[in-house]
């Protein structure tokens, strides 16, 4: 078991295994000298989660070493950049409801214009409209908007110029926290 | 890029180093008693949390005199507890409001 363990270790980036092999091999070896006293599904249980553990673990340290992203990939706080600085997620939406808005007046006004063209003396023909299309519009421009706002914040990120790299260079709540009084002694 | 509130798991990597420095499978068998057996920690887990603590600063390296087998002690630095301090000050807060309501919710 602790041998299936160990080749996993090489799953990680050489970086990490230099700076963590050993010690991680060392509370290994101590996790499966506890183990091998259990029961056959304590044993099952413990090398399941050991397993999982170090695929997880040796993803999360890749997408780290090629992105600089320093947190969980499954962190349920993935836009929490900073405990008192959220990204206002509600704005986006609005953003894109008002982009979605704006390309149906778009439509409408081409379908209108197109009504009424070539002129002539007789009255206005029937608008042709451009269909309900108010709930197909939303979603094509919710898929581009997102599609467009991924690939930007990916480049921007990639680039160290998304602000998040900025955050985690500073020490968290010590600006701002450090006028509320609270004692530091241990 | 820890950051406020915590999640379980760091916070009990945290109270763990609290009282004394430990090395890593010493804080996995103290998280796992600390949350009765509750919340078991992997050594890829452990090691994820402790490299983001190490480079946010909440923890240290430290040098430990059982240093056999590859084993290397950490403890918290002033940053890491007065930000432990802060997290429970929260949660104890949280409690006392929480027993508040449930108790008035149950008269």
């Amino acid at each position: 078991m602790a041998s299936i363990w160990r080749s996993l270790l090489y799953l990680y980036p050489p970086s990490y295994r230099r700076e963590y092999g050993e010690e991680m091999r060392a509370v290994l070896l101590d996790v499966q000298a506890e183990s091998s006293g259990q029961g056959v599904w304590a044993r099952w249980r413990t090398s399941a989660r050991e397993m999982a553990g170090l695929v997880s673990g040796a993803l999360q340290q890749h997408l780290r070493s090629m992105t600089g992203f320093n947190r969980a990939i499954f962190s349920p706080r993935r836009f929490a950049m900073h405990s008192e600085f959220r990204f206002p997620k509600s704005t986006a939406v609005l953003m894109i409801v008002i982009l979605a808005a704006v390309v149906m007046a778009i439509e409408k006004a081409t379908a209108i214009a197109s009504s009424q063209w070539p002129r002539t003396n007789t009255p206005l023909g029937p608008i042709h409209p451009a269909g309900f299309t108010f709930l197909p519009t939303m979603a094509v421009v919710f898929a581009i908007a997102a599609f467009a706002g991924t690939v930007g914040w990916t480049v921007l990120f990639a680039l160290q110029r998304s602000g998040v790299h900025r955050l985690s260079a500073c020490n968290p709540a010590s600006e701002e926290r450090s006028g509320l009084g609270l004692g530091t002694g241990s | 890029m820890e950051s406020l509130p915590v999640t379980e798991p760091v916070l009990l990597i945290l109270l763990s180093l609290a009282g004394e420095p430990r090395h890593g499978y010493a804080i996995l068998r103290d998280t796992e008693e600390m949350s009765d057996g509750r919340v078991r920690l992997s050594t890829g887990t452990l090691y994820g949390a402790l490299r983001r603590l190490l480079n946010d600063g909440w923890i240290e390296r430290c040098r430990e005199d059982d240093n056999a087998r590859g084993r290397q002690s950490y403890r918290l630095t002033q940053l890491g507890r007065r930000n432990l301090q802060m997290e429970v000050a929260r949660l104890k807060q949280l409690t006392r409001v929480a027993s508040l309501r449930v108790a008035r919710k149950e008269v």
